[in-house]
Parts: C-alpha cells; sequence; structure tokens
C-alpha cells in the first residue's frame, strides 16, 4: 500500500517527460529480454506437444480421454492467463510437497526456483491454445492426402509427420505467429509472482528513479520492436514454406 | 501459503467473489462502447485513404497490437494524467475505473477498427456501386448499406475479442481496482488461503465465458437469418 500511495504522489507531481530517461532505461530493461523470451518461447515449445497430443485425441475421440482434452481445451482458453500463472503457482508446490511426502523422493518445494511454475503455468496455457490452432491445421489438410499415404503403406504417425504435419504447418503458420506475439504479451503476467522479465524489470528501473511513465514507454517500445520482427519473420517464412502451394499459372 | 487445502471454501468464497461480478461486466461493457465508437473513427480513415490521418491510424493499430495491455495499463494510468494536463485538466485524483475503462477503451477499439476494416474490405464492392446507382450518398451508402452487411462478417471475430477482453480486464487489478479480482486478492489476504480464492475466481470466468459464447452463438444466428447460402437458394 505504501509504494502504490508513492506512485501516486509521484502521478500528481511530475507532469514532464524525461526523454534522455526513456533511453537510458531502455537499454537498461533491454537486459531482461532474454528472460522474456526465455518464458515466451519455451511455453511454445512444450505447448506445442500438448496440443498435438490432445488435438489427435480429440480428433480421433479416444474414449474418455477426448472429454478430458476438451474440457482442459475449453477451460484454459476460458479463464485469464493470469489466473492460471497463480492457481499454478500455489498449487504446484503443495501437489510437489505431497506427493514428495508419500513417496520419500524428498524434494524442498522451497528450493525449486519460481521460474518453473511459471512455465509449467504457461506450458499448460499455450497447450489449449495450441490444441485449436493444430487441430484446425489438421482438419484444413485434404483426406486424400491421408488416404494417398495410406495407400503407399505408411502408418498413422509416418503419414501424420511426414505428409499431413509439413501441409497443415503452412496453414498454421500465421496463427502460430498470432500465438507467439500473444504469449510474448502474456509473458508479462510473469511479473505477478515476481519474475525480472521485461516489464518486472521495468517497475525496478521506474521504483529505483520514480519515473514509471518513462521506464513503461521504453519498455512498450521493446515489445513493440519485437512484435514487428515477430511479423516480418513470419510474412517471410510464410512465403518459403507455402512456396509450392502456389496458385496462378506463373 | 501455509494453510492446507480446503475445497469447501471455493464454495465459501464463490458468493463473496460473484458479488464484484457487475463491476466486473461494467468495465468490460463501457470498454467496449467506447471501444467500438473510436474503432469507427480509426477505421474510416484508413477505410477511405484519408492522407496523414491513415498513417496515424495504422501506427496507433500497429502499436496496440504489438504491446502487451498490462504494459498499456501502466501507461495509461502513469500518462494520461501528464498528457491531459496539457489541456489543463487533473485527472490524477480521478478513480482508478477511469483509467482501466480508458485503458480499455483504447486498446479494442484498435482491435475493432481491424475487425471493421477486414469486414467492409470483404462486403462486394458491387453493393456500394449499387446504392450509388440508386441515388444514395457516400455516407447513406456506407451507413445503410455497407455497414450492415460488414456487421454480420465481423460479428464473428468481435465476439471472439469480446471474451478476449473479459478475460484481460481481470488485470485492472493491478492499478487498484475492485473488481472481481482486485476482490479476490482482498480474500487472500484477509485469508490467506490464495489457492482456493484464484480457483473460484476461474470458475467464475470459466462460467460467464461459457455463457457468453452460448449467446453470441444465438446471436450470430439470429444476424444471419437473411443470409441466403447455396443450398437454401
Amino acid at each position: 500500500m505504501g509504494e502504490r500511495l508513492s506512485r501516486l504522489a509521484e502521478r500528481t507531481e511530475r507532469m514532464t517527460i524525461d526523454i534522455s530517461f526513456i533511453v537510458t532505461c531502455f537499454f537498461e530493461i533491454l537486459a531482461a529480454l532474454p528472460l522474456t523470451m526465455v518464458i515466451t518461447v519455451i511455453p511454445l515449445i512444450i505447448g506445442f506437444w500438448i496440443g498435438a497430443v490432445t488435438a489427435l485425441i480429440r480428433l480421433y475421440k479416444v474414449r474418455i480421454l477426448h472429454r478430458l482434452a476438451d474440457f482442459y481445451v475449453s477451460f484454459l482458453r476460458g479463464t485469464p492467463v493470469v489466473l492460471h500463472v497463480l492457481i499454478i503457482y500455489f498449487a504446484l508446490p503443495l501437489l510437489i510437497a505431497r506427493l514428495s511426502e508419500r513417496f520419500g523422493w524428498g524434494i524442498d518445494t522451497a528450493s525449486i526456483p519460481i521460474l518453473v511454475f511459471v512455465l509449467a503455468a504457461f506450458s499448460l496455457t499455450a497447450g489449449a491454445y495450441m490444441s485449436e490452432i493444430i487441430r484446425s491445421g489438421i482438419l484444413s489438410v485434404n483426406q486424400g492426402q491421408l488416404e494417398a499415404a495410406y495407400a503407399v503403406g505408411m502408418s498413422t504417425p509416418q503419414a501424420l509427420w511426414r505428409i499431413v504435419l509439413p501441409q497443415a504447418i503452412g496453414v498454421i503458420l500465421p496463427n502460430l505467429c498470432n500465438l507467439f506475439i500473444g504469449f510474448l504479451h502474456t509473458s508479462t503476467f510473469a511479473f505477478t509472482v515476481s519474475q525480472m522479465e521485461l516489464l518486472g524489470k521495468a517497475n525496478v528501473v521506474a521504483s529505483v528513479n520514480l519515473k514509471f511513465l518513462e521506464a513503461f514507454i521504453a519498455a512498450a517500445l521493446i515489445y513493440w520492436a519485437m512484435t514487428i520482427i515477430a511479423e516480418r519473420i513470419t510474412a517471410f517464412l510464410e512465403k518459403r514454406i507455402t512456396a509450392y502451394n502456389r496458385g496462378g499459372i506463373a | 501459503m501455509g494453510k492446507v487445502f480446503d475445497a469447501a471454501l471455493i464454495v465459501e468464497f464463490l458468493p463473496k467473489l460473484l458479488a464484484y461480478l457487475p463491476v466486473t461486466m461494467f468495465i468490460l461493457a463501457a470498454s467496449l462502447f467506447f471501444g467500438g465508437w473510436l474503432a469507427l473513427l480509426i477505421a474510416l480513415p484508413r477505410l477511405y485513404h484519408v492522407p496523414i490521418l491513415s498513417q496515424l491510424a495504422a501506427v496507433y493499430v500497429s502499436f496496440i497490437r504489438g504491446t502487451p495491455v498490462l504494459i498499456q495499463l501502466f501507461l495509461v494510468f502513469y500518462g494520461l494524467p501528464a498528457f491531459l494536463q496539457l489541456f489543463h485538466l487533473d485527472v490524477s485524483r480521478a478513480h482508478p475505473l477511469f483509467f482501466v475503462i480508458a485503458t480499455y477503451s483504447l486498446s479494442s477499439a484498435a482491435f475493432f477498427s481491424e475487425t471493421i476494416r477486414a469486414a467492409v474490405g470483404s462486403v462486394d464492392r458491387g453493393q456500394l456501386e449499387a446504392a450509388y446507382a440508386a441515388g444514395l450518398t457516400g455516407r447513406q451508402a456506407f451507413v445503410r448499406i455497407v455497414l450492415p452487411q460488414a456487421a454480420v462478417i465481423a460479428f464473428p471475430n468481435a465476439a471472439n475479442s469480446v471474451i478476449g477482453f473479459l478475460k484481460d480486464t481481470s488485470l485492472a487489478f493491478s492499478v487498484g481496482v475492485m473488481d472481481m479480482m482486485g476482490r479476490g486478492q482482498t480474500l487472500v489476504s484477509a485469508t490467506a488461503h490464495a489457492l482456493e480464492v484464484y480457483i473460484g475466481l476461474a470458475i467464475i470466468y470459466y462460467l460467464v465465458v461459457i455463457v457468453l459464447e452460448k449467446g453470441f452463438a444465438l446471436a450470430e444466428k439470429r444476424l444471419q437469418r437473411h443470409e441466403r447460402t447455396w443450398a437454401s437458394a
């Protein structure tokens, strides 16, 4: 509460923007970019596999499991991500402590870095969003492709991996890019469990210098630049990956 | 943490949290109202290729879509008082709700303007030409002919965005607003049963999202009742 009061006081007193300080803290905050990338990319990679497995379970309507998968996807997509972070942050240590007690693993939950819980939470979230994207990608591939793969004697995993996936990737690439950008922005929620990613760092820089607006402008510029770079890379990749698939005559 | 997990507490917390659902819904409704009008203002210069204004709108949309909403919230909270000071308006002591609604209005406007742009772009050009041929003015043609058709096309996307914004409102507590999430935070400090509170909140958000999804699906069907499909034509 004291911190909030000092912030309010800061807001009422100083009404000019210190441009040179934006530049200074831009580079200071930029040092936190690697952690933001870790919190963004690792959950997407783990989430891709969770998503692929749940998408296949839902597509093949595996008994009982597909209902669980449906609920998992709909529940995580229907609740705020900041709650996923908070729930995992409180629930996972309890769960690990209980399991460790029962099986005598001797794990001290206090020694597990908070980052692990953050990555676990975001991976689960990413899995739910990935599941929908991968499902739409698989459904977009012509059924005949799968049949042709079977006809030449491929097994189902082979057909999915070699025939369906490469074509589906081209279709879902824009969605994957959007998800990356979404998760880049979502990674700011790690700040709520005191991770020193871009926003956490910006907040520290802001509190130390009592210049909140400048620090958040600098952080915003970093996120904006990252987003634009991601969009450019996607546009380039999309051209390459879908090159085989061009319509027209030229 | 400290205390043992007690599932019965979730049930006990639910009504306390639900009492603040109206605040959450108010933030959402107010932001959508202001955001919707602002979105039209942002989309129009880009649709009609107004020089300078359309470039400004494009930069605005790119910035909002390129930054996390939590950062936008802080930018508005710290920046808006400084900005309005230039016009001799002192809002630094305004209610935090004001800043939250301002943020989500500005944010949703950018997303909706893209939806509007895409939807208007997908209305058959012949419709506009037919409107002109029938003697409608540019304004009439846009409001009476293009916009209603664009609305039907835009609806599913807009509905998805609305659900996204509902989930985003859960960040309002970070500038001290007493919405559902804010009430949850006070329950956490009072009882130290964080997990039960957050699970209760997740259940409520999930139910609200399901109700909204069902409502939007019904509305979509109703909106599209005039659409002729190839099967019925």
